[in-house]
């Protein structure tokens, strides 16, 4: 399946993109790993994951054309 | 309510007025309490922050902030409107990018959401902030755990 996935905040700055769109998706975990592995300096960050804007704590079960995003913890105010 | 939660730059004089002279339309509220957000010229490792510059998930603040307003109106039976108004973009130092105007019959329950609004704010909203120093560099905020 087709997944949009964004980056956001400091995310965006190192992976030096805040858009990607990952083909061939199995499930959530094999996105996962595959954003890991294209972005390996993303797991020196603390961040939260949302799912057609919804936050995500457990593995979840993604279908195609599903955004996904990776943020860092929120700074508004 | 209103949609546009996100504004591009900070939130000016003559949005706030505007906001403040709308809340006089409704007759039955009595009580409207208004929190405004500004940055703050604050000095990280011996630099001072000229301006923060904020990103936003932008289909994801809506979605929070029309939460956080259904919260606030089922929680307080005498509020009967909340606005928010957050800055994306560069805001300098002194300008506003946070604000919120609560509308209630009377001013207890328009003072205590208003509070609860502004941290449910802090704690929902998907903002980021780069803090833009003097020397221009610039720094995220809190993000990087190592």
């Amino acid at each position: 399946m087709e997944i949009n996935v964004l980056f956001f905040g400091v995310l965006a700055e190192v992976t030096k993109t805040n858009f990607r769109h990952y083909n061939n998706v199995r499930s959530f975990g094999d996105l996962r790993l595959r954003i890991e592995d294209e972005f390996p300096e993303i797991v020196h960050y603390n961040y939260l994951i949302s799912v057609n804007n919804e936050i995500i704590n457990d593995e979840p079960t993604i279908k195609a054309g599903d955004e996904v995003a990776l943020m860092p913890p929120f700074e508004g105010g | 309510m209103s949609d546009n939660i996100l504004i591009n730059g900070p939130v000016s004089r003559e949005i706030i007025l505007e906001f403040l002279e709308s809340s006089g339309r409704d007759t039955d509220t009595g009580g409207h309490s208004v929190f405004l957000g500004r940055v703050r010229a604050d000095i990280v490792n011996g630099k001072r922050v000229k301006a923060i510059e904020y990103s936003a998930y932008e289909s994801m603040v809506r979605v929070e902030a029309d939460k956080i307003k259904l919260l606030i109106l089922a929680e307080f039976n005498d509020v009967k409107t909340v606005e928010i108004l957050h800055s994306t973009g560069v805001v300098n130092a002194g300008e506003a990018s946070l604000f919120v105007l609560v509308s209630a019959g009377h001013r207890q329950q328009a003072n205590e959401a208003c509070s609860m609004t502004v941290e449910l704010i802090k704690e929902k909203l998907p903002v980021w902030k780069k803090e833009i120093f003097e020397d221009n560099t610039s720094e995220w905020r809190q993000n990087d755990i190592h």
